[in-house]
């Protein structure tokens, strides 16, 4: 007797959409480059490791525990233990980019950002925030099962083994739901705040964020191009979710945000670590396949196209 | 490690460490986590009331920049010379090293979260007057005046000279100065005996 076919809810279409198989170099690629982004962030802390996590810097004082401004209060530490989990963190996230120890080193490297994001609130960031979340999904995905150290030990222990092309889902997804998410929320949040009608980009132009790049664009670009700037950025935020799930739109909204991203890296300062952040999320989720394929040089598989689930084929694996 | 296994279609799948339960479960957290950025961002207040704050402070994170800078906005300050017992500007970057020429330094930071908060700013009085005087012993100070400068922005379009960090003197009147904090007479002249007794 044959079994009847599973029934399809919409419980088991999410499980399969979320399953569905993605090239691995998608998570290669965040895998090596978020962790390297995350530390440049974190070096100009980490160099001053004492003035940071030690009373020899300044500390704010505990301010009762139910302080928006002090998620949770974190005593300072010894200037030797402050630089070893300085130290630690460097060595966590190198090898987590170079795929060695991938699993440990992911999870020491998320466990350590999140204890570093609520030790001091005043050196907690956007990328600070985002850092221990990603890095905790780089561990909980094979994320080392190829291009990088682990990988290349087990291949020289077993040559005749199978090199992985594909890995499931999950992660890529988490990606990508969250970069539509993050898109979306602060879209709605700039919708909400001045962005329709006040000079939002115009009047963040003019502090000690600003680099030459943002000087000169302030003199060149008149004052209608700021405010046409916010409108083409509102309605790329607001409506991400719709651009990047439609195929159509798909490569045209990797483009728009890739622009946004090197706009906002280059006009200001320090926030060029969360923009390089937000474009290596991008590209490792949304990037075409064979644009993938082509920066790691990897082959593409020969696979009938009867066997190949239309999601896997070629742009359609976003 | 991750083993591998190869398909019939020539695919070769990294395995997950994750057994099939464990997955969905994670899949569901993620999902959660990803909604909550949301609503934290779109003013959807179901997060705040229901997580703790440390885990709501990983939440905040995409509702970056909504509103515009009426001014931009400086943060300085003054110490009471022992010598001269006159408040002058002190540079204060030198003991706040970390990012210490933009608004993500720690004096920023500290003014910005905490520029109502007398607590905050006691402990920033204290800190500033030790470090500056181990730095300067030759220019005591007592006590300090924290300071906000609002720089007016100019209209939309209108060509400006490049940003530059200048003395608290070579700002022009227009320029408003909101006074945060000062440390206490009685406080500041106590310093300055401590500091002058052998």
């Amino acid at each position: 007797m044959r079994r009847p076919p599973p029934e399809v809810t919409w419980w088991s279409r999410l499980v399969a959409w979320v399953d569905t198989p993605q090239p691995i170099e998608r998570l290669a690629l965040a895998r090596i480059v978020l962790p390297l982004v995350l530390l440049s962030f974190q070096a100009s802390r980490l160099v001053h490791a004492d003035h940071w996590l030690t009373a020899i810097g300044f500390r704010v004082p505990y301010l009762g525990g139910h302080d928006w401004r002090q998620p949770l209060y974190l005593p300072a530490l010894p200037p030797w233990l402050a630089w070893t989990i300085a130290a630690v963190t460097v060595v966590a996230g190198l090898f987590l980019s170079a795929g060695f120890l991938t699993r440990a080193s992911a999870g020491l490297f998320s466990a350590l950002l999140a204890y570093l994001a609520l030790a001091d609130r005043l050196e907690a960031f956007t990328v600070s925030k985002l850092g221990p979340m990603l890095a905790l999904a780089l561990c909980l995905s094979p994320s080392g099962a190829r291009y990088g150290l682990d990988a290349w030990l087990r291949r020289r222990r077993n040559p005749a083994a199978p090199v992985p092309t594909h890995v499931r889902g999950g992660v890529i997804r988490f990606f990508q739901v969250f970069l539509c998410a993050m898109y979306s929320g602060a879209g709605i949040a700039k919708l909400r705040g001045d962005w329709l009608g006040g000079d939002v980009l115009w009047s963040h132009l003019h502090d000690n964020y600003q680099t030459w790049i943002s000087w000169a664009l302030g003199r060149a670009v008149p004052g209608w191009g700021w405010q046409g700037l916010q409108y083409v950025s509102l309605t790329f935020e607001t409506l991400a979710p719709i651009w990047f799930a439609l195929r159509w739109t798909r490569p045209y909204a990797v483009i728009a945000g890739l622009g946004m991203h090197a706009l906002i890296g280059l006009m200001f300062g320090p926030v060029i670590w969360f923009a390089m952040l937000m474009s290596t999320l991008l590209l490792a989720g949304y990037l075409p396949e064979r644009w993938l394929r082509r920066l790691f040089r990897a082959a593409p598989i020969a696979v009938s196209p009867a066997l190949t689930p239309k999601t896997t084929s070629g742009r359609g694996s976003g | 490690m991750p083993a591998t296994k190869p398909e019939r279609d020539g695919r070769v799948m990294a395995e997950p460490w994750l057994s099939p339960r464990a997955r969905r479960i994670v899949m569901v957290l993620a999902g959660i986590y990803a909604l909550f950025v949301w609503m934290d961002a779109a003013g959807l207040n179901l997060p705040d009331r229901i997580l703790p704050l440390p885990m709501r402070f990983f939440l905040q994170e995409a509702a970056l920049f909504p509103d515009a800078a009426r001014d931009a906005i400086e943060y300085r300050a003054e110490g009471y010379r022992c010598d001269t017992g006159r408040f002058e500007e002190i540079d204060v970057r030198p003991f706040f090293p970390i990012q210490r020429d933009d608004k993500e330094s720690r004096f920023y930071r500290a003014m910005f979260f905490h520029r109502r908060q007398k607590k905050v700013l006691e402990a920033l009085d204290q800190f500033i007057v030790s470090q500056q005087n181990r730095a300067h012993p030759d220019l005591r100070i007592g006590g300090v005046m924290l300071l906000s400068l609002r720089i007016p922005i100019p209209p939309p379009g209108t060509p400006e000279g490049r940003y530059q960090r200048l003395p608290l003197t070579d700002y022009p009147q227009e320029v408003e100065r909101k006074y945060w904090y000062v440390t206490p007479p009685g406080e500041r002249t106590q310093r300055c005996e401590e500091a002058a007794a052998p």
